[in-house]
């Protein structure tokens, strides 16, 4: 299968990115991290664009400063990392959990973040949308998915890395190119971030703007955080369903917690109303249990991945036992 | 045992070097001055008539050239693998059969072209009302989707078996155990997607370079097509990278590659993406399978009752074999004294089914030896016990005539059960980890040709020159599985001398003599024991050259192994392989030695007799040890024995690759593989959402080899790669029992389904305490 024309464009950093956009209508163009997304797509014919940007080889997207990750980091360097490894260890397992090593040696971190949300309907060829009808976030009008109403696309977002850095409390660095070519940088919380709609997927990123650098705040590593996939292979496959689970110990009790889905929805979730009543408490296995069931009876998995939407719910609960239970076993000597 | 002997050894394939270093030729390599690059376009239609295609906005395209269109000539030639149901036509007009069926092919200077101008082509489709449900093809219709069906339904094949007295058996057992089973279909997922370039010669002859494993069947459907005699028509075989039954068809794709290329008089090259790969499928048959069997208090089984409803979809591909096989095949590893088959197979408006690695065998299979194991915790005896007290002995023939020769499966039960512990593990093992047993036999290559002539069914030549290498013709269809290397084998050994003087010319059916290709584990047993006698000719005209250049008696020298030739009675007197060549070529030229391979007469005088014939069977016993989580379902196997009975192992990293590469194809369809459907749709036909287990759900093999040396084998081998598939399914159930207590028969057993049996088993249990009665 041979990829659709398109021009391929290299800058080496911002400012020779800045000039290209100039040039570039919005729609026109797209980003390519490691592209291990969005050339499939691309090979199916789903939004092609005209133009690819790649990131890979901008300077400025591979400067990690104290406290970010850059965000053109390929998640094999994540991986090898070991100053992540000792700081953010449930970081580098969701990594070491993504996709296969040979994709994570292109794949980026800011791939991930910024991945396309998927669907039954829409990750086919193009012939087999044309056969089935396609579908809102393709060529038609209509979700396949959720026909009526229809006008809202659901397809999930499947980036495993979302929900750890949401309970790590993450920021993200955006730069926007202005008129004059420089950048102009902000940050956002990673929770603020995305909006649950699989087609606008951000609140305000628009489409010139370049996700910079991943903060994390300085407390995050004194967080206990683990992240649990549900997935029929270890490898190759994109969650069904993964929560993510953090807890910060003060003397032998959790004086926060936090609870961030991935799989469940068109967005990554935090779900901090859940976790309000077990805040000072030791996380006993009713509160696990009673957690559990509470995330499980607020996800609302759609019809559009490999599982039953039943049973992704169910073992959404399974899911945040485990994972508050590791936090638990892992949790700090008072 | 010569000390350069390669039997038995651990011997790379004759054709790695070339594969590893990437030199090897695959069809996607080849190019040809002038070549077009061909695209299909498939039905977006699950069922309909296609009234007309429009090429208007496909001829705006640049670089388009051609398109094959229904009307055009061949196009609605039947062709098909079996000549008792030749239904395929090049393409699908007047009447689309599925979506995905290829309603014409457009030709152009370059694939980016190609693609755009299928795209553009316009179908104009009238819909019809789909058969999807196989229970609804039973039905009598109208309008059946073939012309020739059973009695105006849509059923393709019915087959009516029986033996002894079934119904004395059942009215006589002490114990009775079965059930209904449900398989969803399987594909191959070979690596290297199909494809073909078929080449116009200038002489007025059609070449056609395909992936193929039959370029036998091919060469006569093309034949057939373009109304060609056979000898105007080459088939060229490159490298093929896997097939497992999938490319064992003549497929329309190479038809109509062909018909295209006559029409534009230039080469026409046509290479599916995956998603083809699946829509062309002719994968493993979904298929409702009920059965029972029953035994005597001490074990013994009385007979067998197995009825199938088998989907074909669209074609009849393999599917009368299918139909057979889902019965026959169940008449191993044990006696059975009373047995009856029923089995139909339907047409559906799906992607159509076929051969797939232990074809027709594999779904028969587990529920047969998950039957066995109910049976056996009935009877309250151990299942390693009861598989042994049943054991067809070597030497006999079954109820339905399949003559059993050498046979190993007793030793091949000792050795897995030995191997794996399972006396200190089955029902001995925590809740959540469990080991279960699934046995095995499966044919040696089917003794019955699919076309019956006197024409052997396999052939070798050898041509051996003054360089002293050996040429070896063949036209048996190395698909990896290392054919090419037993080939060479069987040369090397009868004449003692290197694998290296060995060449196999395996490709090319201008040259290479009649082989029927690369399915039911035929090729070591046939084409080897073709080379064998080729090499047996060769090996007396050095015997006569040793005598001329000795004075001796030709029949006492011997190859030493070493490349040259000793004399029995004094072993002082040795000619060198270079000594005798020269002598024997000597007024003579290059020696030419052909080998042939027939079947012996086998079988009885009952309709359908010649279904599972052959000339000997592998056996196997394996053991699976799986550990399953109650809170999610998952089944992670971790480790599993598997005891294979190969008649002797020609070369043991190949076999041991292809039992291991059984069980992990195996595990696929025991575990995460299944074909999606949604009205007749296919929905997940890629690599991302077809679910073939990745390295990490593999467990441990352990491979035990048993040679039980077949007498009639190439020096006793015989086949290792198809019935190595099946046990491991039942084995992983069987162990899923032992582990959680429930019986899963519907496969693939994935989390979801296994979490279904569980909870309604505790629904059971819970019902029964209710009700004070016993636990379920």
């Amino acid at each position: 299968m041979r990829l659709p024309d398109f021009q391929l464009h290299k800058p080496a950093n911002l400012a020779q990115a800045s000039s290209l956009l100039q040039n570039l209508e919005e729609g026109e163009f797209d980003w390519l991290g490691g592209g291990t997304d969005l050339l499939c797509n691309y090979k199916w014919r789903i939004q092609n664009r005209d133009h690819v940007i790649s990131t890979r080889g901008i300077a400025e997207l591979l400067d990690s400063q104290p406290g970010s990750l850059a965000a053109g980091r390929t998640l094999w360097e994540i991986e090898q990392d070991p100053v992540l490894a000792e700081r953010y260890p449930a970081l580098v397992a969701a990594v070491s959990r993504i996709a296969t090593p040979v994709i994570r040696r292109s794949a980026t971190l800011g791939g991930n973040l910024l991945l396309d949300t998927r669907c039954w309907h829409l990750n086919q060829t193009v012939e087999w949308r044309r056969a089935h009808g396609s579908c809102l976030k393709a060529e038609a009008e209509i979700c396949r998915v959720m026909p009526d109403p229809g006008d809202v696309c659901v397809a999930t977002y499947s980036g495993d890395l979302a929900p750890v850095l949401l309970v790590y409390g993450a920021e993200v660095e955006l730069a926007r190119p202005e008129a004059d070519g420089s950048w102009q940088s902000r940050k956002i919380s990673l929770a603020e971030f995305y909006q649950e709609d699989g087609i606008r997927r951000f609140r305000d990123k628009g489409a010139r703007e370049i996700l910079l650098r991943v903060h994390l705040p300085q407390e995050a590593s004194a967080w206990t955080v683990n992240y649990q996939k549900l997935r029929l292979r270890e490898a190759f496959d994109f969650p069904e369903g993964g929560v993510a689970a953090g807890v910060r110990w003060q003397a032998g009790r959790a004086a926060e917690i936090r609870l961030a889905t991935t799989a469940y929805a068109s967005i990554p979730e935090l779900h901090p109303e859940l976790c309000q009543g077990f805040a000072g408490g030791t996380l006993e296995e009713s509160d696990r249990q009673a957690l559990g069931e509470a995330l499980m009876a607020k996800v609302r998995p759609m019809k559009n991945t490999a599982m039953s939407p039943a049973y992704r719910k169910k073992m959404a609960a399974v899911l945040c036992r485990r994972a508050l239970l590791a936090c638990v076993e892992a949790a700090p000597q008072p | 045992m010569s000390r350069k002997s390669t039997l038995g050894q651990r011997l790379p394939l004759v054709d790695s070097w070339e594969k590893v270093t990437g030199r090897g030729l695959f069809i996607e390599d080849f190019r040809f001055q002038g070549m077009l690059y061909a695209r299909t376009v498939r039905s977006a239609e699950v069922h309909a008539m296609v009234e007309e295609v429009n090429l208007d906005r496909a001829k705006q395209v640049p670089g388009f050239v051609d398109a094959l269109v229904p009307g055009d000539a061949g196009t609605d030639v039947h062709f098909g693998v079996l000549p008792i149901s030749e239904d395929e036509t090049p393409l699908s007009a007047p009447r689309a059969l599925y979506q995905g069926d290829i309603v014409a092919m457009v030709a152009c200077e370059d694939e980016v072209a190609a693609r755009e101008a299928a795209l553009q082509v316009d179908v104009r489709y009238r819909p019809m009302d789909p058969v999807l449900r196989p229970k609804d093809a039973l039905k009598e219709t109208d309008d059946p989707l073939h012309e020739r069906t059973v009695a105006g339904t849509n059923i393709h094949k019915k087959v009516d078996q029986e033996f002894g007295d079934p119904d004395g058996a059942f009215e006589a057992a002490d114990f009775e155990a079965g059930g209904e089973f449900l398989f969803h279909g399987v594909n191959h997922g070979f690596t290297e997607p199909i494809g073909c370039v078929a080449v116009p010669e200038p002489n007025g002859r059609m070449s056609l370079y395909s992936a193929t494993q039959v370029p036998h069947y091919v060469h006569r459907a093309l034949a057939k097509v373009l109304e060609l005699p056979m000898h105007m028509i080459r088939v060229y075989k490159p490298l093929v990278g896997g097939g497992f039954g999938g490319k064992s068809d003549p497929f329309p794709h190479e038809m109509a590659a062909a018909l295209l290329a006559r029409k534009t008089g230039r080469p026409v090259k046509v290479i599916f993406d995956r998603d083809e790969v699946f829509l062309n499928n002719h994968g493993r048959h979904p298929t409702q399978y009920k059965l029972k069997v029953a035994a005597d208090r001490e074990g013994r089984l009385l007979g067998l009752d197995a009825h199938s409803l088998i989907d074909g979809g669209a074609w009849a591909s393999f599917g009368v074999v299918t139909t057979y096989y889902n019965g026959v095949l169940c008449q191993g590893p044990y006696r059975l004294p009373a047995f009856r088959y029923s089995g139909r197979r339907v047409y559906t408006n799906k992607p159509p089914c076929g051969a797939m690695r232990g074809h027709g065998a594999v779904n028969a299979r587990f529920a047969l030896e998950t039957s066995l194991d109910v049976l056996a915790e009935r009877l309250q005896v151990d299942p390693f016990d009861l598989r042994e007290m049943n054991a067809l002995p070597p030497n006999t023939t079954t109820l339905n005539h399949l003559r059993i020769t050498s046979n190993g499966f007793v030793e091949c039960l000792q050795r897995s059960r030995e191997a794996s512990g399972w006396d200190q593990k089955f029902r001995k093992m925590p809740f959540g980890r469990g080991i279960g047993l699934g046995c095995g036999f499966y044919i040696s290559g089917s003794a019955l040709p699919i076309h019956r002539t006197r024409t052997p069914q396999s052939t070798v030549h050898l041509k051996i020159d003054v360089d002293g290498g050996i040429t070896i013709h063949s036209m048996a269809a190395d698909i990896g599985q290392g054919s090419d290397t037993v080939l060479a084998q069987m040369v090397a050994e009868t004449l003692g001398v290197s694998l290296d003087r060995c060449r196999v010319l395996a490709k090319d059916t201008d040259t290479a003599p009649l082989d029927l290709g690369s399915y039911s584990s035929r090729v070591t047993y046939m084409a080897g024991n073709a080379a064998l006698r080729a090499a047996e000719q060769i090996l007396d005209k050095f015997q006569k050259a040793c005598a001329r250049l000795t004075g001796l008696p030709a029949q006492g020298f011997q190859p030493t192994g070493e490349e040259s030739y000793r004399y029995v009675n004094d072993p002082s007197v040795t000619v060198s392989y270079d000594d005798a060549l020269r002598e024997a070529l000597a007024d003579n030229g290059a020696l030419i030695a052909k080998g042939i391979y027939r079947a012996p007469k086998l079988g009885g005088a009952f309709k359908g007799s010649g279904a599972g014939l052959s000339p000997t069977y592998s056996y196997q016993a394996f053991v699976a040890e799986v550990e399953v989580d109650p809170e999610t379902g998952f089944i992670r196997v971790e480790h599993v024995w598997a005891a294979a009975d190969v008649g002797r192992a020609l070369n043991r990293v190949a076999v041991e690759g292809q039992i291991e590469g059984s069980v992990h194809m195996g595990l696929g369809q025991a575990l995460s593989e299944e074909m999606k459907f949604a009205g007749g749709q296919l929905i997940n036909g890629s690599f991302l959402d077809y679910k073939i287990p990745s390295p990490l759900e593999t467990p441990e093999i352990d491979v035990l080899v048993v040679e039980s040396i077949d007498p009639e084998g190439p020096l006793g081998a015989k086949e290792c790669g198809e019935g190595a598939l099946a046990p491991i399914i039942p084995a992983v159930a069987n162990a899923v029992y032992d582990a959680i207590g429930v019986r899963l028969n519907e496969v693939p057993m994935t989390p979801e389904r296994v979490l279904k049996a569980l909870q309604d088993k505790k629904k059971a249990e819970a019902k029964a305490a209710r009700q004070g009665g016993q636990k379920v």
